[in-house]
């Protein structure tokens, strides 16, 4: 079938052979001479599409496969089966040539030089991208604008604050105008301020210049505020492709209530089962000691009753009422049995 | 490829401002070579003010000699490829030791380059500037204080299709970095595989003919670090094994193309790591 997304992703798989090795010293002699293999299937079989200009929100927990993904979207790692298109090519067929329309940005690892100033970084890119003179500075200055590297450009990588360094390698993975951006956790422990200027950066770049956005995270802010779209994967298959607020409509009346109770004997005179009638998917208690975490689905029981019934029955140092995030919705999805879309 | 060389150039200043910023670890460095090549020298003279010169017999009968000056000569020779490849490709070693086991090749592949030249284009090891220094001097001193007798059998328009292998030899030692560096990435750690490899070339500082036929053909054809410093060095002095240059110059290409089909394979079994 014809198909004219930006990027086309099919039956997309990756397995790793793991070795096994027994534990201890005879473990490792008899792993070196009869070496035992596991197959494990990072990525197993994922599809997906993603239009020209789209930001999309590739979410799943850890170890689900959303790095690998990514690492096979940008040309880093050769798909085990299946294939992925973007703008007409194949990553590790023309890699060169496919390099040229991307940007890549790992949250965890700078691409950028340690020891070179950042305006140096920027001249090497130039050389590597073989970027004009005029466009160069007309992009350094829209950069310039949107990221705010002034105050450091003349700093060599190594002296920059992990929320600079951020910004830098965003700049760097955008100096050459690509199609795609490609963000694996762009906004990983940096402090509010910082992420809210990444984020409105990535929204301008995208509207301003057309481009097509992938990014991973774990901050469901970061989906909020930049995502129309989501695709969520967990261990390896796809579980949800499809509007935020849908999701949001599916899953977003969970909430977690979490408390220290005075006493841990206390745990149990909570019967939220028996009071409420809650089904095993609406309801889940967690007791660690005196540390207890409830998840409840609010179309049984409201945030107020399970508040004032837990009040009336114990007492706590400290409780507090949170939205339920990422990996709870995940868990319950997956829990769920499948694919939603 | 004059990109490349654009690049080069810029990490070039860069290693040589770093070379600036970083004194203390350059002496250090660079002290500690000149004693490591102190300690070797020393030897090789300990070992001569014992023996006229070292032998070689076939049968009881001496059919080969070589004096203190000619092996000092073999050895300094030695350094020059060496060095030279020390100087511009020493990145490599890095793919081995920690780049792919930790995941940070990845970086390699995402720009428009070629990743092999990307990574040598991104270091220069001013600390090769020993070996090319004390390389040099033990050359020149050699013949300096060569006896006459010994000194008359060299013919300096040797000296050209010397130079003209010279790069090919640095290609020797490149290319056994890169096919054992690339082993890498099928077993996520392969510098102590390079380690062994480069240290035959310690073999290839002395007369090949002094070896029994398996290391001798291990470091003429295999590892052939004897092609990059005995027989072109023995070539200038004595004029023998003129056709050595050319197994140079071959054996040198074979292994280049060899390395670079590892390397190409190794890139497609990449495996990154977790982030």
């Amino acid at each position: 079938m014809e198909n004219n997304s930006m990027i086309h992703v099919e039956n997309l798989h990756k397995h790793f052979k793991k070795a096994i090795k027994e534990p201890g010293l005879k473990g490792s002699i008899k792993a070196l001479f009869k070496p035992k293999y596991d197959v494990v299937k990072a990525v197993d079989g994922i599809d997906f599409d993603v239009e020209a200009g789209e930001i999309i929100g590739f979410i799943g927990p850890n170890g689900a496969g959303k790095s690998t993904v990514i690492k096979m979207l940008t040309g880093i790692l050769t798909p085990s089966e299946g294939f992925c298109r973007i703008n007409g090519h194949i990553p590790t067929e023309s890699r060169k040539a496919y390099v040229k329309e991307i940007g890549v940005v790992f949250g965890q690892r700078t691409q950028l030089w340690w020891d070179l100033a950042l305006r140096e970084t920027y001249m090497v890119l130039k050389e590597i991208y073989d970027i004009s003179d005029e466009d160069y500075t007309k992009r350094m200055a829209f950069l310039n604008e949107v990221l705010d590297l002034e105050d450091f450009i003349t700093s060599p990588v190594r002296t920059l604050s992990l929320g600079q360094r951020m910004r830098a390698d965003i700049a760097a993975a955008l100096l050459h105008n690509p199609k795609v951006l490609f963000l694996d956790e762009p906004t990983v422990g940096l402090d509010v301020v910082v992420k809210d200027n990444i984020r409105k950066a990535i929204l301008r770049i995208n509207e301003e210049s057309g481009t097509t956005v992938i990014l991973t995270t774990h901050d469901l802010e970061d989906i909020e505020l930049l995502c129309k779209r989501i695709v969520m994967v967990d261990k390896g298959k796809k579980v949800f492709d499809g509007e935020l607020s849908t999701l949001r409509e599916l899953y977003g009346q969970m909430r977690e209530l979490t408390f220290e109770l005075a006493s841990e004997k206390d745990i149990d005179k909570l019967t939220y089962s028996e009071k409420f009638n809650f089904a095993e998917d609406d309801f889940s208690i967690d007791a660690k000691g005196a540390e207890v975490k409830v998840r409840f689905n609010t179309d049984v029981a409201s945030v107020e009753d399970m508040l004032s019934f837990t009040l009336s029955k114990v007492h706590v140092k400290d409780i507090s009422v949170k939205d339920a995030d990422i990996e709870e919705i995940i868990r319950r999805l997956y829990k769920g049995g499948g694919e939603i879309s | 490829m004059r990109k490349y060389l654009r690049l080069h150039r810029i990490f070039i200043a860069q290693d040589l401002k770093k070379l600036m910023e970083y004194k203390v670890d350059f002496l250090m460095g660079a002290i500690g070579f000149v004693l490591v090549q102190a300690v070797k020298i020393f030897t090789l003279g300990i070992m001569f003010s014992a023996i006229p010169a070292l032998f070689y017999k076939e049968n009881g009968t001496i059919v080969d000699a070589w004096t203190f000056n000619e092996v000092l000569f073999i050895y300094g020779f030695s350094l020059i490829p060496k060095g030279i490849d020390h100087l511009l490709f020493d990145n490599l070693w890095g793919i081995g030791y920690w780049t792919v086991a930790k995941g940070d090749f990845d970086k390699y592949l995402t720009r428009p380059v070629n990743s092999w030249f990307y990574v040598l284009t991104e270091k220069f090891c001013v600390d090769a500037f020993g070996d090319l220094f004390v390389g040099i001097v033990l050359v020149v001193y050699s013949v300096i204080s060569m006896p006459a007798e010994i000194a008359a059998n060299i013919d300096w328009l040797r000296l050209i299709p010397v130079a003209f292998v010279i790069p090919f030899a640095v290609m020797i030692y490149t290319s056994v970095k890169t096919a054992t560096a690339a082993i890498s990435f099928w077993t996520k750690r392969s510098g102590h595989i390079t380690h062994m490899c480069y240290m035959t070339n310690e073999f290839s500082s002395y007369p090949a003919k002094i070896y029994n036929n398996v290391v001798k053909t291990i470091i003429t054809y295999i590892l052939p670090f004897a092609l990059t410093a005995y027989y072109p060095a023995i070539y200038l002095l004595r004029g023998e094994y003129p056709f050595h240059l050319l197994l140079t110059v071959g054996v040198s290409i074979v292994l280049f193309i060899i390395s670079q089909l590892v390397w190409k394979l190794g890139v497609r079994s990449y495996e990154s790591a977790g982030s």
